[in-house]
């Protein structure tokens, strides 16, 4: 432990004095707020284009829709059925439509178009319901009052039955930002992580160092120094983001974070954490350089990303086969249990097979990880190829 | 004894014998030579004395002081290996500090000794230096200070002199001397065999993962080298060639050849055949490097040759 706790100390001094990570440090929230801000400003600042349609009007409906319109959608009555086609394509409007008795009848109309706009196509679409709607019920010869008792949208008051099934939206928020902050923390400090490990290799430095400690205190090692370092990463932004979005946001983050379950979200999430790094650093042991073609071990990196294959469905259906399957399966279960924990009340034999499952994988990663380690960082020269590494895995333990 | 002991070591990888039946020592206060063609199984067997690999069979032991132990303690090994390298970014005294550590050291002790060591390298500017400013023989130097500072009672030097200048060398060569002579047991691999020659009390050679030669260096010599007469003159070479006692000879020039004597024949011997009228300017008698002996030994001449049989 003590030689893990030098090596750790060792990978964190060599980040914390190295100008790449300093600059990644400052510069990431000044890029996440780039990023974040931006195309929202794009959005205000992005005018929608306006369309013209032509319109001959035989029901007199015209002054009404016209009334009902969004300023980019613009109605203009043309007089001749004859020639409107021909002054739509003169005046380049992007088309003209009929509203005559055929329309009440049927419920159908022909909008011809110039250019597909299909914005203004449903904006079109919903008056022209409304105006069919009306039109029918005045044939009908209904009162007015009678109609809006007719036509009057359905209310729904969703009252939860227990206090205990509410789904709780601080609990969500919280538990989507850590979900958040723990794949952050495997992208990051997992890419890192590889790469220190490829490094190591590269510069020839296994060899010297495992002649004074085991491999798997060196890998060990190695992945508490880059969980501390990711830990110093989010602590850092955190000081700095937090109290902005209390500020701006007014937000009660105290009152949230006691509304969550801390600690099955700090045991899914640290599991999680060390799956992927013991996944990843094993995975970096036996690469010459990340950018090397046919590199398919550089594709492990994508494994966490499964999680957000299932987002979807667990999201519409927290309860569903799809979401069970997902929170108990290992590779996904850290991100999606604690999704599912916060919309549904999971049941417990599910808690606790999941729990089970993700710390018997991790064992298991990690031995073999440790293995492909160990192999791994004392072969030199070239990536190894899967082939190898299935190879390495049946060694028998020397 | 003090000092390493390996006992009919062996490592298979699939099925190949990488190191087969090897058996050593190296003592203390003597610098061991560990010699072969590459492939031979060399650093096999050094990973296998650092505990870096477990070999399939055998024992290795290590005796300090009067204390024997199963393999060597991590903390008392100094180890510089044959594909070596130091962090790019590192500053030179952070590494020395970092590396001393790990074989526990204390940062102050670990300061101190590294100061006196790049002193003597004449390395002390660079002290702050990262590594990646440095040039490689004086990255070379940095790595072998480290592989030393926690003052290891067994020192394994794997090609310390590769890219060394002649300069650096000899520095080397002082200090590996002096390591040796202040009590540590020394096991040196290296191509370079005239150095091998300078340093080592006793040389081991290995093959294809067996023991090919192993003792001390004038015993090798006696086994293996047949004498050389280098004769100068115009005399007629043909006569001497001829003579029973010498097995062929070689016109390096017109009046320059070599003649090698049969196995087991003292010069003395083959002096005394010499006719008085021979036209002989100059003549020396040599024993074969151990570079030549080396080669023979790489090309597989000693087996086919029928050498192993008849020791």
């Amino acid at each position: 432990m003590k030689d893990t706790w030098k090596i750790a100390k060792w990978e964190v001094m060599r980040n914390l004095t190295n100008k790449q990570f300093i600059i990644g440090l400052l510069l990431t929230p000044v890029i996440m707020v780039v990023f974040g801000g931006l195309p929202v400003l794009l959005q205000r600042w992005n005018e929608p284009a306006v369309v013209t349609y032509y319109v001959v009007d035989e029901l007199g409906v015209l002054p009404s829709l016209k009334a009902q319109t969004p300023d980019n959608v613009i109605l203009e009555e043309y007089a001749e059925k004859e020639s409107i086609e021909k002054a739509v394509q003169e005046n380049k409007a992007a088309g003209y439509f009929l509203l005559d008795s055929g329309f009440v009848n049927t419920g159908q109309i022909e909008l011809k178009y110039n250019e597909r706009n299909n914005e203004s196509i449903t904006v079109i679409r919903t008056l022209l319901t409304r105006t069919l709607q009306n039109q029918r019920i005045q044939m009908a010869q209904i009162a007015p009052e009678q109609v809006a008792y007719l036509t009057a949208p359905a209310e729904v008051i969703s009252v939860p039955i227990s206090e205990a099934d509410e789904p709780e939206a601080m609990e969500m928020l919280v538990s989507t930002v850590f979900v958040v902050l723990i794949f952050f923390l495997i992208f990051t400090s997992g890419t890192m992580l590889m790469q220190s490990a490829l490094q190591e290799r590269r510069d020839r430095m296994a060899e010297v160092v495992l002649s004074s400690i085991l491999p798997s205190q060196l890998m060990q090692g190695k992945i508490l120094g880059h969980f501390l370092l990711g830990m110093i990463q989010l602590v850092f932004w955190l000081i700095i983001g937090l109290p902005l979005v209390i500020y701006f946001i007014d937000f009660p983050v105290w009152e949230a974070i006691s509304a969550t379950n801390i600690p099955l979200l700090l045991f899914f999430g640290l599991l999680g954490y060390l799956l992927f790094s013991a996944l990843f650093v094993s995975m970096g042991a036996t690469m010459e350089d990340l950018q090397s073609a046919g590199n398919s071990q550089g594709l492990v990196i994508m494994i966490p990303m499964m999680s957000f294959l299932f987002l979807g469905p667990v999201m519409s259906n927290p309860d569903g086969t799809i979401a069970v399957f997902a929170s108990l399966f290992p590779f996904t279960s850290p991100a999606i249990m604690i999704i599912r924990n916060a919309m549904t009340k999971v049941p417990g034999w599910q808690m606790l097979v999941s729990a089970i499952l993700l710390l018997i994988t991790t064992w298991v990663i990690s031995k073999l990880a440790a293995k492909i380690f160990r192999i791994g960082m004392l072969m030199y020269g070239k990536t190894a190829t899967i082939g190898e590494i299935v190879k390495w895995v049946r060694y028998k333990e020397s | 004894m003090d000092g390493l002991e390996v006992r009919n070591i062996r490592k298979v990888y699939g099925a190949v014998p990488v190191v087969d039946n090897v058996s050593f020592q190296a003592k203390k206060g003597q610098i061991m030579g560990i010699l072969g063609p590459n492939g031979a199984g060399k650093t096999t067997t050094i990973r296998m004395i650092m505990g870096i690999t477990a070999p399939d069979s055998g024992e290795i032991w290590f005796t300090n002081e009067g204390t024997k132990t199963s393999g060597v303690p991590r903390s008392t090994v100094g180890y510089l290996p044959e594909e070596r390298g130091l962090y790019k970014e590192a500053k030179v005294m952070n590494i020395l500090q970092f590396l001393a550590g790990l074989k526990g050291v204390g940062r102050s002790t670990a300061k101190k000794r590294a100061l006196e060591w790049l002193k003597k390298f004449d390395l002390e500017e660079q002290a702050n230096a990262k590594i990646e400013q440095l040039s490689k023989g004086m990255a070379q130097k940095v790595q072998f200070i480290a592989s030393i500072l926690h003052e290891p009672k067994f020192i394994v030097l794997d090609e310390p002199f590769s890219g060394l200048d002649p300069v650096s060398q000899d520095l080397f060569k002082a200090a590996i001397r002096n390591l040796a002579s202040e009590g540590a047991a020394v096991l040196l691999s290296s191509h370079q065999m005239n150095i091998v020659e300078e340093l080592c009390d006793e040389i081991f050679l290995i093959d294809k993962g067996q023991e090919v030669v192993y003792g001390d260096l004038q015993s090798i010599k006696e086994q293996y080298g047949n004498y050389r007469v280098h004769i100068l003159g115009n005399g007629d070479i043909q006569t001497l060639a001829s003579s029973p006692l010498v097995e062929s000879f070689e016109q390096l020039t017109d009046t320059r050849s070599v003649l090698i004597l049969k196995d087991k024949v003292q010069p003395a011997e083959f002096l005394r055949t010499i006719p008085a009228e021979a036209d002989i300017k100059e003549l020396s008698v040599t024993r074969p490097s151990l570079h030549d002996i080396f080669v023979k030994i790489a090309k597989g001449g000693l087996k086919d040759e029928g050498y192993l049989e008849n020791r």
